[in-house]
């Protein structure tokens, strides 16, 4: 006797098959690859008006150039990820939100002579580059802010380059990315903030390593985004002509933190290096799962992990691990006298209680926030292009935020890049914060001279 | 050699999780003829519910068995109040339901919980062993051992309990079922809670070593419709048998195809286009024939 049910085999197929186009649509959500690649191979600086000093063209901009500035009020709109494999960035909100709450409540930031209160307009992509865009196109056309704010995200950023550039000429400013793309000159509205260019990371490291261990064979493992390609692709650079050697790379999907195979299949290749240039919960899962295959490689980790809760999950693998940092440490008792560290420190206390202050991401939040006001208080005039031309020309900028004693934040016409200078740190588990190695580290005005020209013009 | 068993070992491992929400998805299905799409998220608000009870000092094993309880009786509701409402209409209404179960339930976790990564304690010591060379994690044993039992039971309550006979009927022929005086809704409210329970386990144990966030359940979701779908929708051993296949073939991909590495998913969306196509039953379902 057969099964006998109406319709039902028909209707358990149909229902299959729409479950497979959900799935399938889930996924490609997830992987959405960068923007369209521009052909334009401009240097640094290439793109000013002839004859003139400045990096922005103003002529080529038609949108109203003080949009969002109302009475005594600047909106500022930001898009981050809140839900999804991302939103533990949302710590970077808490740490920002602080910072403007803390400067309104001193009665605002002071451009040309007057006092405005910032208003932040935040908007969650889920990371999801194509939401981004969607908030993007929210805040500027109807939210009406004036510009753009630490935009979380290397590829969530590339998608939205059209909308920001000429004629539209929204300030997209310190982007939430070390990528290298932040230096096309072809989009002059977008800057990187503070972070540590990504090929700066690696051209720290690699000097590490030619230093300490010149026949390093490198392992690498990379999310299978733009921001994983970064890392890959100035590594790859750099090691040439060197006697490093990268002897097996792996990629991960960036939409997940699932890394256990991929380090299994590296631990195997025997490298006495290992390069992890993931970000979140897929850091300390690498080195976790290092740990538990008994590998014992010097460890250099994406600087955008410095943070006490991905160092605490990464157990003991995370022990002796390098990476970098263009901020203080909030959680290193070392750093606790400092006045910058004990105001933020109160601050992020007041208004965002829930907030773990000893953690970088936080700390990172803040410390961008305060690099905003820093670029507004440098402004001649409020509106679009004279805060962007200020952003291209900060000079020698200092104690901004937690940003290191001795750093000095510099851009010009021939600089698109901040975060230049930075500290080679070390993860200490026994202490439960990092440790600096060296001096402070500056690369000041290399970075696009260090990227691999397909990248930084991608 | 010791490098492949190792991989074996880890697909093993995350085979067992993709197993057991596949178990969860088949019985699901059985039951109510449902993909719940919503499967991993309701383990996912399982697994947070772990996390809220460790936070209140209550031992990890008994926060597990709290949230088990919890899961079963609210698997048991959301088939009654949400499912049977739309039980007879068509399945583009059922998959849009339980699409919009994934999304409500997913957002409701993080707004309840925070989008924070949560730490969950571990429920057992995290050891390896590395005999000859071959990694075995405590991670791998649990996950195994607690698939084996959770067949085992399954076995026992379907094969030799009343109510599992019951609950073979209903899956087998409703109507029929109901005629004889076997209470159906009740057997369907069941196989959504025995769902929810198996899923708040496996979301407990997997997440543990990695950090509970809002999308801790994606992308093992997408590996266990693969593993339903491969061994057949309405088969439990299909899918415990799948899911370990589903598992092995990631880590082997990852390890030894180079052509698909950036695009590892391609696996699970490759294994259910494949199965679709070739043996829509699945390797261990059964084929649905129609008389006209």
């Amino acid at each position: 006797m057969t099964d006998v049910r109406r319709g039902a085999g028909a209707r358990r197929l149909r229902a299959a098959a729409l479950g497979v186009a959900f799935v399938l649509v889930v996924a490609a959500c997830g992987s959405g690859r960068s923007a369209p690649t521009s052909t334009a191979n401009t240097t640094p600086g290439g793109s000013s008006t002839p004859g003139s000093s400045t990096v922005v063209d103003a002529s080529q901009c038609t949108s109203n150039l003080t949009q969002g500035v109302t009475g005594d009020t600047i909106k500022i709109g930001t898009s981050l990820p809140l839900s999804g494999t991302y939103s533990p960035f949302n710590a970077i909100l808490k740490g920002e939100s602080s910072y403007f709450s803390y400067v309104n409540a001193l009665g605002g930031v002071t451009v040309a002579g007057k006092k405005y209160k910032i208003q932040l307009v935040s908007k969650d992509d889920a990371y999801d580059a194509a939401r981004t865009s969607s908030n993007v196109d929210t805040l500027i056309n109807s939210d009406k802010v004036f510009g753009l704010f630490n935009v979380v995200g290397t590829k969530n950023n590339l998608g939205i380059r059209e909308s920001v550039t000429y004629p539209n000429c929204v300030p997209d400013l310190v982007i939430a990315s070390g990528a290298v793309q932040w230096g096309n000159t072809q989009y002059p509205f977008m800057l990187g903030s503070e972070l540590v260019p990504y090929p700066d990371e690696m051209q720290v490291f690699v000097d590490y390593l030619k230093k300490n261990k010149p026949n390093a064979k490198i392992a690498l493992l990379y999310a299978n985004d733009d921001f994983g390609q970064s890392y890959r692709d100035t590594l790859k650079d750099l090691v040439n002509n060197t006697s490093l050697a990268i002897v097996k790379e792996a990629s991960y999907n960036a939409e997940g933190s699932d890394v256990k195979a991929q380090v299994t299949s590296l631990a195997a290749s025997k490298a006495d290096t290992f390069v992890l240039g993931g970000t979140l919960l897929a850091c300390p899962n690498a080195l976790n799962a290092a740990h538990d295959a008994g590998w014992k490689p010097l460890i250099y980790m994406s600087g955008t992990c410095v943070s006490k809760l991905l160092f605490g999950l990464g157990g003991d693998g995370a022990d002796g691990v390098l990476s970098v940092t263009p901020l203080m440490d909030p959680g290193d008792p070392a750093n606790a006298s400092s006045a910058a560290v004990q105001l933020y420190k109160n601050q992020v206390k007041k208004y965002a209680p829930d907030a773990d202050t000893a953690d970088g991401i936080v700390a990172y939040g803040w410390s961008t926030a305060a690099l905003l006001q820093k670029i507004l208080e440098s402004s001649p005039k409020l509106d679009r292009v004279s805060v962007m031309e200020t952003a291209r020309t900060l000079k020698d900028v200092s104690g901004v935020g937690l940003q290191l004693p001795g750093s000095k934040w510099n851009t010009n016409k021939d600089d698109w890049f901040i975060g230049e200078t930075f500290q080679l740190v070390k993860y200490n588990k026994a202490a439960g914060h990092t440790e600096k190695i060296g001096s402070l580290t500056d690369l000041d005005g290399k970075t696009a001279s260090l990227a691999p020209k397909s990248l930084l013009n991608s | 050699m010791a490098l492949f068993l190792t991989q074996l070992m880890n697909g093993i491992g995350s085979g067992a999780v993709y197993a057991s929400i596949a178990l969860a998805l088949v019985l699901v299905f059985r039951t109510t003829g449902i993909l719940n799409f919503a499967q991993g998220e309701m383990a996912l608000y399982s697994t947070y519910l772990v996390w809220f009870f460790t936070q209140r000092s209550v031992p990890v094993w008994i926060a597990i068995l709290l949230a088990m309880i919890i899961s079963f009786i609210g698997g048991a509701l959301i088939e009654r109040i949400l499912i049977r409402p739309v039980e007879k209409a068509s399945p583009l209404v059922l998959v849009i339901v339980t699409i919009g179960m994934f999304l409500a339930i997913n957002s409701i976790a993080q707004v309840q919980f925070g989008n924070d990564i949560k730490i969950l304690p571990r429920a057992y010591p995290n050891k390896t062993w590395l005999p000859g060379g071959v990694q075995i994690s405590s991670d791998t044993l649990v996950l195994v051992g607690v698939l084996l039992a959770e067949c085992l039971i399954l076995y026992v309550l379907l094969n030799r309990t009343r109510i599992g006979l019951a609950f073979r009927a209903v899956a087998s022929n409703p109507e029929s079922s109901r005629l004889a005086g076997v209470p159906v809704g009740r057997m369907l409210m069941l196989g959504w809670a025995m769902a929810a329970a198996i899923g708040a386990l496996a979301g407990a144990l997997v997440i543990a070593p990695v950090g509970l966030q809002g999308a801790s359940m994606q992308e093992i979701l997408v590996y266990s419709f693969a593993a339903a779908a491969l061994g057949g929708f309405d088969s439990p051993l299909g899918a415990v048998v799948a899911g370990l296949i589903v598992g092995v073939a990631g880590t082997m991909t990852t390890q030894y195809l180079h052509a698909v590495h950036d695009i590892e998913l391609v696996v699970p969306f490759g294994l259910i286009l494949l199965v679709l196509l070739v043996r829509p039953s699945g390797l261990f379902g059964s084929r649905r024939v129609e008389r006209v």
